[in-house]
């Protein structure tokens, strides 16, 4: 570990810091309706749509058209992946997107994951990418901040079980969010020579004397929403490793800090919309606390190196460098694969496959402690809130009360929901991992054995559950099998898990609030922020212990006894 | 003519998850109003 790396990690902290409130007040504005620069375009939106932008649904009806939409957005896509040989856009002749992973394909990008198991220079024509994972990435990320504002609205008022609209949340979170705030993105990537264009491919001669051809295209709209929507999938198979897409190490530090932008500054929205600003300072302080243990681990694991090849005369100092891009070295590996593994990004800029197996335990952990540490656009926040929910409730059973929360009294239904949400995700990541360890269809996949084998599994079931979307790598996932199960693990992870949230939300725009009694248990003080970590990692991590004690955790024993898988 | 039979497979796995979705709305509200909503002492 060096200071320089220290340095550049402080820097990112605290630009995160600088930026949370801003970006809170911003976001505020516009699921506030009082940001109207926009105004003419939405309102012919809502006419053209035939949407009631004043209709305040109730959950239900909100949670419907969530899943319409999406159910909707997601068919089309898969027929235009099928059919992308017919379409325009596509002077490299692409031929359609198999089967299997245009399912997978078109539910990873509906559901703000974007596992690729394609190589997107080779598979996609301009038009697949640019009309249909493009709008994924816009939509999907505008559904996930809006449902984090429902639940915010649901905790704020009471209103019937009425938390908003989705249609003009969607729309809003679109016109005024993502996509000024992309466009302003990719100018700046572009400004630093990320490469934007409908150029052919170009053929180059290497010194080898080799001709390499290398791809072109429209990277930086692509990847400043990617980044900015924590969606992450690449345009190129090497994302943000790739110099077309991050050339400098301006674009290496702006990519990183725009998938932090938008779930820091929810959580100063939402203390806002709570009439509490110190909780939700307190929400991002749980974060910034997990963030911190995470990377200083990676960076300290991948700084360390693997003892196996200093025995081999690598210099020590040199760190493990295996799987990382030169330009950016260990600290800007490790706080990547953090930050993009803390939030629901999955834009990877060194291979997470190829860390020591206590770096590569970080975002693995990261990613099954349930995408809360700042989390995915929305999802993040919401993921938090259930948290703070089941804080409470332990603290009030421990002191005989009837946990409140923000005002709201806790009860049976509220904290079903909660379970709920909390136990979808270990349960298929676990079920399918274990069945894929041992049906020969999981096995034919693997092309590490031992522990190393399973964690990819692992790593595999628990990213696209956790709609992180980024690859251990290392397990061939274009089959029918992990097409399939995976494909089907991202809708499970994204609405199996929202809908008792939205339900949530609405149970508690149902009650009254309460005043606030001796007997409340306070959420804005540093006993709440360690309460909260607590219960976020013993319901988190100790749900998957054992299994990483079968994979990460014993082949860091096995890599210090001198083997490797 | 199999590709085929597998792209309505999936078109039909798609529409299979949505409606259970919506189902599972309609279980999440029926498990809500197991309660009143009323507050209890």
């Amino acid at each position: 570990m060096t200071a320089n790396g220290w340095v550049q990690i402080l820097v990112f902290a605290v630009a995160v810091l600088a930026i949370t409130k801003p970006a809170g007040l911003y976001i505020l504005r516009v699921y506030d309706g009082s940001m109207r620069w926009l105004a003419p375009v939405e309102r012919a939106i809502y006419r053209v749509c035939g949407i009631d932008p004043d209709e305040d649904q109730h959950w239900t009806r909100y949670a419907a058209g969530l899943l319409l939409f999406s159910a909707v957005s997601m068919l089309i896509t898969y027929v235009a992946l099928r059919l992308q040989n017919h379409l325009p856009l596509n002077p490299f002749a692409r031929g359609p997107v198999p089967d299997r992973q245009a399912f997978e394909t078109a539910a990873s990008f509906t559901t703000n994951t974007n596992w690729q198991s394609y190589v997107g220079e080779t598979t996609m024509s301009y038009f697949s990418q640019m009309t249909q994972l493009a709008f994924h990435n816009f939509a999907s990320a505008a559904v996930g901040v809006g449902a984090a504002v429902a639940l915010a609205r649901g905790i704020a008022r009471r209103s019937g079980g009425r938390i908003g609209n989705f249609w003009t949340d969607l729309v809003r979170g679109t016109l005024y969010l993502f996509l000024p705030g992309s466009f302003i993105l990719a100018l700046l990537f572009v400004q630093q020579g990320t490469i934007q264009n409908f150029a052919h491919y170009v053929t180059a001669h290497t010194v080898e004397g080799v001709q390499q051809v290398l791809a072109m295209g429209p990277v930086a709209s692509q990847s400043a929403i990617k980044q900015l929507g924590t969606n992450g999938g690449g345009f190129f198979n090497a994302n943000a490793a790739h110099p077309f897409e991050s050339p400098t190490p301006w674009t290496n530090f702006l990519s990183m800090f725009a998938i932090f932008v938008i779930p820091a500054g929810l959580t100063y929205t939402f203390g806002r919309m709570v009439k509490n600003q110190k909780h939700g300072w307190a929400l991002w302080a749980a974060m910034f606390v997990l963030f911190a243990a995470g990377v200083t681990t990676a960076y300290w694991a991948e700084a360390r190196g693997n003892p196996i090849h200093i025995a081999r005369g690598i210099a020590a100092a040199d760190g493990n460098m295996e799987g990382k891009e030169v330009r950016f070295g260990i600290a800007n590996s490790a706080l990547y694969a953090t930050v993009t593994t803390d939030a629901s990004c999955g834009a990877v800029n060194s291979l997470h496959d190829s860390f020591t197996p206590i770096g590569g335990l970080v975002p693995l952990v990261n990613i099954q402690l349930g995408e809360l540490i700042f989390g995915g656009v929305g999802s993040g926040l919401y993921g938090m809130i259930v948290m703070a929910i089941l804080t409470v409730f332990i603290a009030g059973l421990m002191v005989g009360r009837t946990p409140e929360y923000l005002g709201k009294k806790i009860q049976s239904r509220e904290v079903r929901m909660a379970m709920l949400y909390v136990l979808i995700f270990p349960a298929y990541i676990l079920i399918l991992t274990a069945a894929s360890a041992v049906l020969p269809a999981g096995l034919k996949g693997l092309n590490n054995a031992g522990p190393h084998g399973l964690s990819e599994i692992l790593y595999a079931f628990s990213s696209v559950t956790g709609n992180n979307g980024s690859a251990f790598a290392g397990l061939t996932g274009s089959t029918y099998w992990y097409n399939t199960t995976l494909g089907l693990g991202t809708l499970f992870g994204r609405f199996a898990m929202m809908v008792p949230m939205l339900a949530l939300a609405g149970f508690m725009a149902e009650r009254k609030a309460v005043a606030e009694s001796l007997g409340t248990f306070p959420v804005t003080t540093p006993l709440f922020v360690v309460l909260l970590i607590g219960v976020i990692l013993i319901v988190g991590a100790l749900t998957f212990f054992p299994a990483l004690s079968l994979g990460p955790i014993v082949e860091h024993l096995l890599m210090n006894a001198g083997r490797v898988f | 003519m199999f590709s085929a039979v597998l792209d309505l497979l999936y078109i039909l796995l798609t529409v299979a998850f949505f409606g259970l979705m919506l189902a599972y709305v309609r279980g999440c509200q029926r498990l809500g109003r197991e309660e009143t909503g009323e507050d209890r002492p």
